[in-house]
């Protein structure tokens, strides 16, 4: 049986999109069968970032109840070097598209959740996925907690900026705790990682947030500089950035 | 002397009306004891179409969250599978399902021997 994982932060600007990009492809890499959806309604970059023009359906349209969830899917394996099966599920990032989504009552976002937990039979148990991995919207969003809400294993991006902390932390008290969800910390952007040491990073962080560490990522300037034009996980498999998510592949692998 | 006649011709049928009407007062007595146990006030009765969505899940405490997304989960149960997922005692979840209901968060509908709650999703479309 497969896993939901949903990449969250308190905060944008954590790299929430880029890391359940390259988780997505590192689990492609090893022969796994997923599906990324862009959850974030909001300010939708996968679309973007893989260079997708323009969708047939959009995850918006599923989430309507205006089509079925196999009409969303965009396969992508093509672009990972190996047997594993990448397909996507887009939000639509047209102005319009993102006015609407802004606007749905709370009816809407309660047969939303319905949609989301349906995906748990429709692709994990029919189609046999093996990962469903929610890049979602910062902060407290609808389309967000319902992301978790759904989500087996929550990932929080986070970075040592303190308003990210703080608010980071309350995330893990008063909304992860509270609906029982399994989450796992990734302390990224960090700088001077090699100095710090990564026992020290881990003692910080197990203190500030009393949760689990799933990894510290260093801040790279090559992925800075790709400004999001390239899946390290399936480019670069060399380089230190793709290591450390496939480390982090294998720990939820073992989940 | 009518009565009489209706027994014996179709005793299993009136067998199955007593114990159907012996489940609708059983409902009815678990409503009782979970409104007498909470004291009626704070079981706030909402419109029967409350969205069960997940701020309202926020809002709800722990006891009843636990039923509630369990649920929502499974879509559509009974008291003994839901207690399955969380792990309580049936008559924990059937006194929390049944709290739910009073407050507007989820539907229930009888099928012979089994009640099943669920929330409504579609038909609010």
């Amino acid at each position: 049986m497969g896993k939901i994982l949903a990449v969250h932060s308190y905060k944008g600007g954590t790299g929430k999109t880029l890391l359940a990009l390259n988780l997505s492809a590192s689990f492609a890499k090893q022969g796994k069968k997923v599906c990324l959806f862009d959850l974030d309604f909001r300010a939708p970059s996968l679309a973007t970032l893989l260079k997708v023009g323009k969708a047939e359906h959009w995850l918006n349209d599923y989430l309507n109840g205006a089509c079925e969830i196999d009409k969303v899917l965009i396969d992508l394996s093509e672009r990972i070097n190996n047997k594993g099966h990448l397909y996507v599920g887009l939000a639509n990032p047209a102005t319009e598209a993102i006015r609407d989504m802004s606007a749905k009552d709370r009816k809407w976002e309660m047969r939303a959740l319905g949609r989301l937990l349906a995906l748990r039979n429709s692709l994990l148990n029919d189609k046999t996925f093996d990962y469903i991995i929610f890049d979602t919207s910062p902060g407290l969003q609808y389309s967000s907690i319902n992301a978790i809400v759904a989500a087996d294993v929550v990932v929080v991006a986070t970075t040592f900026d303190r308003s990210d902390v703080d608010g980071t932390q309350r995330m893990l008290r008063e909304l992860y705790e509270l609906f029982e969800k399994k989450t796992e910390v990734v302390l990224n952007k960090v700088l001077d990682a090699s100095r710090t040491g990564k026992e020290e990073l881990q003692a910080r962080v197990k203190d500030i947030y009393q949760a689990p560490l799933l990894s510290v990522i260093p801040c790279f300037c090559d992925v800075l500089k790709a400004e999001g034009g390239i899946i390290f996980a399936a480019e670069k498999p060399d380089h230190p950035f793709t290591r450390i998510l496939d480390e982090m592949t294998n720990k939820i692998n073992q989940m | 002397m009518a009565n009489q006649e209706l027994v014996g011709k179709k005793p299993l049928q009136v067998l199955e009306k007593i114990r159907e009407n012996l489940e609708k007062l059983n409902d009815k007595m678990e409503v009782m004891i979970e409104l007498q146990k909470h004291n009626r006030k704070d079981i706030p009765q909402l419109p029967t179409d409350t969205p069960l969505d997940v701020m309202t899940l926020l809002s709800m405490p722990d006891h009843l969250r636990k039923t509630a997304m369990a649920v929502c989960r499974l879509g559509r149960a009974t008291a003994d599978e839901i207690a399955q997922q969380t792990h309580r005692a049936r008559a924990v979840e059937s006194a929390y399902l049944n709290q739910l209901v009073i407050m507007g968060y989820t539907k229930k509908q009888r099928k012979g021997r089994k009640a099943y709650f669920y929330v409504e999703r579609e038909s609010q479309e």
